[in-house]
């Protein structure tokens, strides 16, 4: 939880793999790096098990590029594709149980403000649209309400990908899967309301074919999370394998979801806003100067 | 056999324009180097692929295709393709990498 564990052991540095040799010399801790120096660093992400062309992968390795402190960042996750990946990066990774990833990072969260004190360590949770919505929305909306200060991320594939196809929560209504061959009889769940009604001060929609948005998103998220309160992301992540699409077509069925269902949106509160303009130097919220009264139509 | 992604130098370094880098869902696959496409006397670097770690998915393709235009990346047997980066010969610099080319494919 510190520069010091992404040094080497005096002596060791010659037995270390080249891998992380590279992760401690060119790596991104201790230094600010976007997405438009991807291909040039050494990423905290390494190589993992999930599939060819998956963009919940290409969204993990967004967002842990987007982390504004690496070197000070716990993951959380549950069971569920995503973990597979997450759990492959030089981020100290909890595995909760299913579905108590965010009683988990609660726990933690107060646990590393009482040992470090004002010093930020930010924990972020990310976790399927199954551990999200379904097994674990219980912990998930207590800890929104409780005001829980870290992120949560929802990596919305809209099905139970790890486990043969079966419908979720946020499975749209009618979608036919292999576990569900007669259809979703249900609506999708509106967790982006839940998440304003329980509180949280940052709620976004955000999809991986945008990588600067990601990583503006991602940003935000987790420094507003680090003193005003709860931040939630919902990000679509497609399966390509339960929902059959080519892996060389996942970016554009990434682009017509966006354009359909899956419009980026964005809910600031007050109090973040302010926290952001006036700690983290963000312009975009601050008002906008009022244009003269002859600019307006329809105003003699 | 399997394919893997090659990117043509020649396109790659007249563009530069590194959408490839940041739509790859595999960390540190395809690696930018400001060298490859200059020391051919072209204006930028080049994007290349680190083939032992490329799945194959073709994202890049549909990327470099359609949102950037440049149609410079193609899908290739692995044991068609003479020379190609691997991740020991990769080395990171201050502000991007350099690969040293080599055989994928051993014996």
């Amino acid at each position: 939880m510190s520069l010091d564990y992404v040094k080497f052991s005096n002596g060791f540095e010659k037995f270390m793999p080249k891998e992380y040799r590279d992760m401690v010399e060119h790596g991104p801790f201790g230094k600010k790096v976007s997405v438009s120096q991807m291909g040039s660093f050494k990423e905290v992400l390494e190589e993992h098990p999930m599939c060819a062309g998956c963009a919940m992968t290409l969204f993990i390795r967004l967002a842990i590029i987007a982390f504004p402190n690496p070197e000070d960042t716990i993951t959380v996750g549950t069971a569920g594709c995503g973990r597979l990946a997450i759990s492959q990066a030089a981020i100290p990774f909890v595995y909760g149980n299913y579905g108590d990833q965010n009683g988990v990072a609660s726990g933690l969260s107060r646990g590393l403000r009482l040992r470090f004190g004002d010093k930020p360590k930010d924990v972020v949770v990310m976790a399927g649209d199954g551990g999200t919505a379904d097994i674990g929305f219980q912990q998930v909306l207590h800890s929104w309400f409780r005001r829980e200060r870290f992120t949560t991320i929802m990596l919305d594939n809209e099905v139970y990908g790890n486990t043969g196809g079966q419908e979720s929560g946020m499975t749209n209504r009618g979608a036919v899967l292999k576990m569900a061959p007669l259809g979703k009889k249900f609506e999708k769940m509106d967790m982006l309301q839940m998440a304003k009604v329980a509180g949280c001060a940052y709620v976004a929609t955000v999809v991986p074919n945008n990588p600067r948005r990601v990583e503006s998103v991602i940003k935000k998220a987790v420094l507003i999370a680090r003193e005003v309160g709860s931040t939630y992301i919902q990000a679509y992540t497609s399966c390509n394998i339960e929902y059959a699409i080519p892996t060389d077509k996942v970016m554009e069925d990434a682009k017509t979801v966006e354009n359909d269902r899956y419009q980026f949106t964005e809910y600031v509160s007050e109090e973040a806003k302010q926290y952001l303009t006036e700690r983290y130097g963000y312009k975009e919220f601050l008002a906008k100067p009022a244009a003269p009264a002859a600019a307006i139509p329809g105003k003699a | 056999m399997y394919l893997v992604a090659d990117i043509s130098v020649e396109i790659c370094a007249a563009k530069s324009c590194k959408l490839c880098t940041q739509y790859c869902p595999e960390a540190n696959t395809i690696q930018y180097s400001d060298e490859m496409g200059k020391d051919r006397g072209f204006k930028y670097g080049s994007a290349y692929v680190a083939v032992d770690r490329c799945k194959g998915c073709a994202q890049c393709v549909w990327v470099c295709d359609n949102m950037a235009k440049n149609n410079a990346i193609k899908m290739i047997m692995i044991d068609q393709l003479p020379m190609a980066a691997l991740t020991d010969n990769i080395t990171y610099g201050e502000k991007s990498t350099t690969a040293v080319l080599a055989s994928p494919v051993v014996g």
